[in-house]
């Protein structure tokens, strides 16, 4: 390649970059913004607001190592919902997968004895088969009867909970007042490293699952298909790719990824499988994929970014008064205008001028076909 | 009416731009009383564009647009239809399950006391109506039930009913049999003659010469030409709208077939969408060095016919054959395995991700050769890429482009690109020339001959016949789910194979009907 047009292809590439950027910039700016005019509206600063909600998630390391412990999380669940997204499946169902997966890994966790190094795997691995199972569910509906994904997905969430609660409330409860399973034996726990947080060891797997998908992503003929899949699943059936087969691959990869959250909730936050321990973790990752604009490594970014004003919304509720719900406001400002960008530039092909009329529709994943 | 003569629209400096794409420069049309006046030039000239924009579709960005010397500037289609401006869309607007007659008076109903709608003066305007010009319709059929050249007419007399004076047919004839195109004429004549204005949007050079009066030319948004039809010839209108001279039919010399079937269709039976018996037990095969043209008009099978052959629909009777390869249904993998290249007509959803980059649009199908255990080679695959982009003349294309800001003709070379390197034996195009330019259909008629010349065997499906006779060495007719001809190209004319198409083989006496008039009414 001569220097001329290694140079083109850079700027190209640079470019390319910026412009993904910009939505979701833009959406964070915007939330900002209305977040600010709204705090303004109920009688506060908003410039006092948001410095201490940066302090409080950002500054020194007992805030920071609480952002952490809370972006932890997110990166395994905003990562399943972009694996699913990148192959136009739309997993809503994380909560749910992580649920399952918690469950799994609380189990493991106390009913398996063995010794540390083959217990932490065993868990995680129990905790990844949840998931997939849950997730196989709406991934077989799918795939094989062509049931719109997301209906299931939404259904299967509270039925996780109430039967993840049944079985923390009844038949597996340790003894106590509390909804939980017993407390999962000290080989299974994930080392923490902050006295002022639950910030433990499974930082280090999720992002290491993030390394591993975006290389899978970029650098294998599996993830080149997949991400075919997801931009014209036609093509890719005509192209001779197995688009049934991979689809479930995809579906169950990602509900696994979702009860991977779970595993670090229960073997390193909590220490046991606690009823309803979730605030949402499944539905916020749907935000952190939209704004990561499903790259492994904007979801690290963006699950950072809610993790942070997260943990900012503790302290802000406690130096000001100003409910901490207003981190979940901007929270929802940043998923309207990424889901208003979504929909304006679909709006865009449909106002342009007419084209060939289309023909029927047809759906390779559920044709009867593969 | 105006005088006849007189010019009724005349269109000045018209500009409109789509965010920075121009599609209309500066151009300049006048049409007049009484005449056919047509509009020629390749797609994405801007014909259409053009004319949306005097319907009222549009806003225009500059210019100027006066009927009958008066400045208009319509805000939508209904002030333009109520000037007495009409329009037949490409693809038709029509509610299937209404009446003829309901579809013609739909949001212009005649009614009685109590706004009750008149429905015998509704039926009785529109049959009249139709007989005065040779649109014979039953007012009562619904639509859903006739065939398009009548649903075509259904469009007209909805046109005529609102009063049109001047009436814009957008590319009409592009469903139509060659017995359909010229009642289409006839009728164009008649109300030509009665001094309506008629704009002719087409591409098809031969039609344009034989119906209109007037011919004005299109290229890249400009009116680059308009001049009486008489004394034009057809390669002088080709060179206008292109720029250059170029070939209409391809040079090639006599086919020499070996006798080796690569492909074999066998009582091949398949279902629609709809559930209707799309194929109805076809048979025939194509053999190692000869080029096979299945015409038809549109909606005869011929697309679940391929499809079935490709491996995206599954038929319910019958096999087929690729290479060598039997089965009753092969996936697309196993038919591609085999030996088959498949030119998809549907660039858009079927044979391309237009929000991929080309390389990802050129190695599918080619993975194999790209990896290393699951390892992909992108570079190695964008290297190739970058040799096709040359080879093939794709135009403003780079490795890493998104096959969604190609032209369509760009397009196409970029499936033929990747279908036709894959060192099979077999090559299925599917309306190789859909959405081309000239210059293009050239380079992708020579690219097709000369797979034949390499001993492959060629197949291909196309609805414009001018297509089928230049390249076909033999040619088989599908008319409702039946192959009903198997013709050697040398021995057939587009007459016979015209009649055919239009399902004429099933009268005894087809043979001996001179005038498409004498055809027994469709009407349901």
């Amino acid at each position: 390649m001569s220097i001329e047009a290694a140079a083109t292809w850079t700027s190209f590439t640079l470019a390319v970059f910026a412009r993904s950027l910009l939505a979701p910039v833009a959406a964070v700016g915007i939330a900002i913004v209305a977040g600010g005019v709204l705090v303004a509206a109920v009688g506060q600063n908003p410039f006092q607001v948001y410095a201490i909600l940066i302090k409080g998630g950002l500054v020194g390391w007992p805030n920071l190592s609480v952002a952490l412990q809370l972006t932890t999380p997110l990166i395994f669940t905003g990562l399943a919902v972009a694996m699913s997204f990148r192959a136009g499946l739309w997993n809503i169902g994380a909560e749910g997968q992580m649920l399952m997966g918690a469950l799994a890994a609380g189990i493991v966790g106390y009913a398996a004895p063995s010794p540390t190094i083959l217990h932490i795997p065993l868990c995680i691995a129990a905790a990844f088969v949840g998931g997939a199972l849950w997730a196989s569910v709406p991934a077989v509906l799918r795939v094989y009867l062509g049931v719109n994904e997301l209906v299931v997905c939404l259904m299967m969430n509270p039925i996780a909970l109430l039967l993840t609660g049944y079985v923390a409330a009844r038949a597996l409860k340790a003894p106590g007042p509390t909804n939980k399973l017993p407390d999962i034996l000290d080989t299974a726990v994930l080392p923490t490293f902050s006295l002022f947080s639950q910030l433990n060891a499974g930082i280090f797997i999720a992002l290491a699952c993030c390394a591993i998908v975006a290389f899978f992503n970029h650098a294998t003929v599996r993830g080149f298909e997949w991400k075919i899949i997801g931009l014209n699943p036609r093509f890719a059936h005509y192209g001779g790719i197995a688009v049934r087969r991979n689809a479930l691959a995809v579906f169950l990869a990602s509900g696994g990824v979702a009860g991977l959250a779970g595993s670090e909730q229960v073997l390193g936050v909590y220490k046991a499988f606690y009823d309803n321990f979730s605030p949402g973790y499944g539905f916020d990752g749907i935000a952190v994929a939209m704004l990561a604009k499903n790259s492994p490594i904007g979801v690290i970014l963006a699950a950072f970014l809610l993790g942070a004003l997260n943990a900012g919304s503790g302290i802000l509720q406690m130096e000001t008064g100003v409910s901490k719900y207003l981190v979940q406001v901007l929270q929802f400002i940043i998923v309207l205008v990424l889901a208003a960008e979504f929909s304006f530039s679909w709006l865009g092909n449909r106002r342009r001028p007419p084209a060939r009329s289309a023909a029927t529709e047809k759906d390779p994943m559920t044709e009867p076909s593969g | 009416m105006a005088e006849v003569g007189a010019d009724v629209v005349e269109m000045t400096h018209i500009a409109k731009r789509f965010d920075e794409l121009v599609a209309i420069h500066d151009a300049s049309l006048s049409i007049r009383a009484g005449e056919i006046h047509a509009l020629v030039g390749e797609n994405g000239a801007g014909k259409t564009t053009l004319m949306n924009v005097l319907y009222g579709l549009l806003p225009r960005d500059d210019g100027d647009i006066r009927l009958r010397g008066q400045s208009v500037s319509f805000r939508g289609p209904a002030e333009a239809i109520a000037a007495g401006i009409g329009m037949v869309p490409q693809h038709f607007k029509l509610a299937p399950s209404f009446t003829v007659a309901e579809n013609i008076i739909l949001g212009a109903e005649p009614v009685k006391s109590f706004a009750r709608i008149d429905r015998f003066r509704a039926e009785s305007q529109a049959a009249e109506l139709g007989h005065r010009f040779g649109l014979d319709l039953d007012p009562a059929a619904i639509v859903s039930t006739l065939p398009v050249g009548l649903r075509q007419r259904v469009e007209i007399l909805k046109a005529l009913f609102r009063d049109a004076g001047i009436l814009i047919l957008d590319e009409p004839t592009a469903v139509l049999t060659p017995q359909e195109t010229r009642e289409l004429f006839l009728t164009m004549r008649r109300l030509a003659d009665s001094g309506r204005s008629i704009i002719f949007i087409t591409h098809k050079l031969r039609e344009v010469l034989a119906v209109s009066d007037r011919i004005s030319v299109m290229r890249h948004g400009r009116i680059i030409s308009t001049a009486p039809s008489e004394g034009v010839t057809a390669q002088q209108l080709a060179s206008l709208m292109v720029g250059r001279s170029v070939l209409l039919r391809v040079d090639k010399s006599k086919a020499h077939p070996s006798a080796e079937r690569l492909l074999e269709v066998d009582g091949l039976t398949a279902i629609g969408d709809r559930g209707e018996t799309a194929v109805s037990s076809a048979s025939f095969s194509v053999r190692a060095g000869e080029i096979v043209g299945l015409a038809g008009v549109q909606g005869n099978g011929q697309d679940e016919l391929i499809e079935c052959i490709a491996g995206l629909r599954r038929p319910v009777a019958g096999s087929v054959s690729i290479c060598g390869t039997k089965a009753r249904h092969l996936e697309p993998r196993q038919s591609r395995d085999a030996g088959l290249a498949y030119i998809p007509s549907d660039r858009e959803r079927v044979g391309l991700s237009l929000t991929s980059q080309v390389w990802e649009n050129l190695s599918l199908g080619h993975l194999k050769a790209f990896s290393r255990g699951p390892i992909l080679l992108a570079n190695a695959a964008k290297r190739r890429a970058s040799g096709l982009i040359r080879k093939f003349d794709v135009r403003g294309a780079t490795d890493v482009t998104l096959a969604r800001s190609l032209s369509g003709g760009n397009q196409q070379k970029l499936q033929l690109a990747r279908e036709l390197t894959r060192g099979t034996r077999l090559v299925i195009a599917e309306q190789p020339s859909r959405g081309v330019d000239i210059g293009a259909i050239e380079a992708i008629h020579r690219i097709l001959v000369e797979m034949r010349d390499s001993g492959r065997g060629v197949f291909v499906i196309s609805a414009d016949l001018d297509e089928i006779f230049s390249l076909s060495d033999r040619i088989l007719v599908m008319y409702r789910g039946h192959i009903v001809a198997d013709l050697v190209a040398d021995d057939t004319d587009l007459e016979e194979v015209g009649r055919l198409m239009g399902g004429l083989h099933e009268e005894p006496n087809a043979a001996h009907a001179t005038s498409p008039r004498e055809r027994a009414p469709r009407v349901h």
